[in-house]
């Protein structure tokens, strides 16, 4: 409206006598909202939309090291898909270690992170302040960091699970070596994010915790709904975008997930069975100096992510619009 | 031909001139700074070395030297990354299964004129700084593995140092008997350079190439097998690792023995001064002697180390070269060797440095001239690590998941795969 009455009297002057200039102006307001957009663009452009670009253009190519000094471009079409998608090792380890890994994780650390949300929430501020600094401990420690703690719990010869399982004798002399068997190698990957990732739950979902007015759970109180009907009635519909924020942030970190694999014994190639989407991306393009093949998998995945996150607003916009 | 037009021919021919001679005048400016890039973790005492080193070439060309370390894990990304972008030194020191790579990838010089007479140079190292024919690295050191043991607990227990594979086998059964919560003979599953001695000195290898330069795998053969059989029964069958190892990589087995949890173990000659440094309690009790072969003598052992290369776009390829044969020199080689305890790239030095050397070097000297032996010569080498097929191969039968047989055929498969794909 306010646009229409600006344009009017610019547009209808110089109509009659200098038709020439009309089509200036009128760009010149149509270029106002992008020329403002324009420095974040830019950006953008350049620090996002670049290297998406260039790993999608390197994915068509048979692109290596001698490539890589000669500056010399060679397509192949999408053969790097084709062998991609036609190779049994992508089916039966890649994406289930992908996605059975990352749906267990994100529903560990979603549920973990609201149970200790939850529990912020009754407790007196001094506490509370006492039990989120520790929490952050766990946030604040790098990702490489956490790995090896992790790594050096579960040692083999040495490590303090080993020797509380000897103890108890649940286990014989010689030991398990968890890290060789896909399994017990992912539960730990699991335990290892669920420490890394639960503070940022716990902390997002208690801020929306707070936001909850007393009288809601007070009325259902007093109606005679027992606690798990009081958070499944009235505070998981009230906070509902709260968990999908913290739900689409943990499902992208944990598709994603590379350090705490790369870095576990075994992980960096030597055990097959353990890659995941991102080390094998690695892998491929850096110690294999597979680059095209590697950015096929790196674009594979970030279709993946993207077809996800599309479901997932659509479901939450839809049931927002029912409300 | 119109005046107009020779008159143009004449000023580009005269620009062309002026540019060309600008260039040739820039290039002796610009000759006065060599950048040199020295892995670091090789030796502690580098800079102080480099230094002196860099001083005195100062004094003799007049030309300063910028010595950059880069650690040996991100060496090979970094070398990647500034041939990408033409940010390459004049010279570097160059694993030496990278050479070939990068010479096939055209970032190295052909110092085959500069070099002359190669017979002085230890030939296995030779050989692997050669990519058709021409030589692309200059031997600056060679490291080479042999079995580090614990001579106060081969003295409890009244063992001579074995001779064959049975009396190897032996040796480790004993030492896991007598010994509580101490590793006799680790068997790792991640550590490749392990794993060769026994294939080889079984009579296998890894992969050969045919006159038609197709490439054919030899690890499935049944010379490979019986030594991988071997090598992982260890585990398996005689009890004389531990779980643990089915994961380990040379550090573990070096951080291991540092802690005294090993006995025995196939470790470089630059592990015992490592130990040393870390636990000064063992001082005294480091043993070593060069791998026995099946039946007696000895099991060939990789021979590793680095080259010095001159990189194709270095201004002053003459200054670099000159570098080069200043790092290699006697004095200076030698220096190296007892810094870092690898031994130098000549025949001759190394017999200089055993001399005088730690007794504890000596056998490592032996498993060197008599029993060391280079990886197949390629630039898919490098991819061929990078896949990790052996340490796959040895780590799924030590976690049971797979059959010797399975094992290596699958790895076989895996190797002529890589080998044979187009650069």
């Amino acid at each position: 409206m306010s646009r229409r009455l600006l344009t009017r009297p610019v547009a209808t002057a110089p109509d009659r006598r200098r038709p020439v200039l009309v089509l200036p102006a009128r760009l010149r307001q149509r270029a106002r909202p992008w020329l403002l957009l324009a420095p974040a663009l830019a950006v953008i452009g350049g620090l996002l939309c670049y290297p998406l670009g260039r790993v999608v253009w390197l994915s068509f190519q048979d692109y290596g090291l001698d490539n890589i000094v000669s500056g010399r471009p060679d397509y192949n079409g999408g053969a790097n898909y084709l062998r991609l998608l036609s190779d049994p090792y992508l089916w039966s380890v890649a994406l289930p270690n992908t996605i059975v890994f990352a749906v267990v994780a994100v529903c560990a650390t979603v549920a973990f992170g609201t149970l200790v949300a939850l529990l912020l929430r009754s407790l007196r501020p001094l506490w509370r302040t006492w039990v989120i600094g520790c929490v952050m401990v766990a946030w604040a420690m790098p990702a490489v960091t956490g790995t090896y703690v992790w790594i050096w719990i579960f040692d083999v010869d040495r490590g303090i699970v080993r020797q509380l399982l000897h103890a108890l004798g649940l286990i014989g002399p010689e030991g398990v070596n968890w890290f060789t068997e896909r399994l017990s190698f992912y539960a730990i990957v699991t335990l290892n994010i669920i420490h890394h990732g639960f503070p940022f739950v716990a902390v997002t979902v208690l801020a929306g915790l707070l936001t909850i007015p007393r009288e809601l759970g007070e009325a259902a109180l007093l109606d005679g709904a027992t606690a798990w009907q009081r958070f499944w009635h009235v505070t998981v519909p009230t906070i509902r975008p709260v968990f999908a924020v913290v739900t689409i942030l943990s499902t992208i970190w944990d598709f994603k997930v590379f350090a705490q694999v790369y870095l576990m014994p075994g992980g960096s190639g030597s055990n097959a069975e353990v890659l995941n989407f991102g080390v094998w991306s690695y892998v491929r393009s850096f110690a294999q100096q597979n680059y095209g093949m590697g950015s096929a998998i790196a674009v594979l995945l970030t279709l993946m992510l993207l077809a996800i996150t599309v479901v997932y607003l659509r479901a939450l916009f839809r049931e927002e619009e029912l409300r | 031909m119109s005046p107009a037009r020779v008159l143009s021919a004449a000023a580009v021919s005269t620009a062309l001139t002026v540019s060309a001679s600008a260039c040739a005048t820039g290039d002796f400016s610009e000759a006065t700074a060599l950048d040199v890039w020295i892995m670091e973790g090789t030796s502690p005492g580098a800079e102080a070395f480099f230094s002196e080193v860099s001083a005195e070439f100062e004094q003799q060309t007049g030309a300063t030297v910028n010595v950059q370390f880069v650690p040996w894990a991100d060496a090979h990304n970094k070398f990647v990354t500034a041939i990408a972008g033409g940010t390459m030194p004049d010279v570097a020191e160059v694993g030496t299964t990278w050479t070939p790579e990068f010479a096939q990838a055209g970032a190295l010089a052909d110092l085959t004129d500069r070099v002359g007479d190669t017979s002085g140079y230890v030939p296995g190292l030779l050989e692997a700084g050669t990519f058709e024919d021409r030589r692309y690295g200059v031997p600056w050191y060679v490291g080479v593995r042999a079995i580090l043991y614990r001579t106060d607990v081969f003295a409890d227990l009244g063992l001579d140092q074995p001779r064959d594979w049975d009396e190897l086998r032996e040796t480790a059964t004993t030492i896991a008997e007598e010994t509580d919560d101490m590793v006799a003979f680790p068997v790792p599953g991640n550590a490749e350079y392990s794993l060769l001695p026994f294939v080889w000195g079984a009579g296998g290898h890894i992969a050969s190439q045919s006159d038609r330069g197709v490439w054919t795998s030899g690890i499935d053969s049944s010379e490979s097998r019986a030594g991988i059989t071997y090598f992982t029964d260890l585990a398996l069958a005689d009890k004389v690792s531990t779980t643990g190892a089915t994961t380990w990589q040379e550090t573990d087995i070096q951080d291991n023995f540092a802690d005294g949890n090993v006995a025995m173990a196939i470790m470089g000659s630059w592990s015992p001064k490592a130990i040393l440094a870390d636990n000064p309690d063992l001082e005294g009790k480091l043993g070593s002697f060069a791998i026995p072969g099946p039946e007696g003598g000895y099991s060939p052992s990789f021979l590793g180390g680095a080259h010095l290369s001159v990189f194709n776009d270095s201004d002053a390829p003459d200054l670099s070269w000159q570098f080069v044969e200043l790092l290699t020199r006697d004095d200076y080689a030698l220096r190296w060797a007892e810094e870092t305890t690898y031994f130098p790239g000549k025949q001759q030095q190394i017999d200089t440095f055993t001399e005088t050397a730690d007794p504890v070097l000596r056998p490592f000297a032996t498993q060197m001239t008599e029993a060391g032996r280079g990886v197949p010569v390629t630039p898919a080498y490098g991819k061929l690590q990078g896949e990790k097929v052996l340490q796959t191969m040895v780590q799924s039968i030590l976690a049971g998941d797979a059959s010797v047989e399975a094992a290596a055929i699958a790895a076989a498969d895996d190797i002529e795969q890589t080998l044979n794909e187009d650069p």
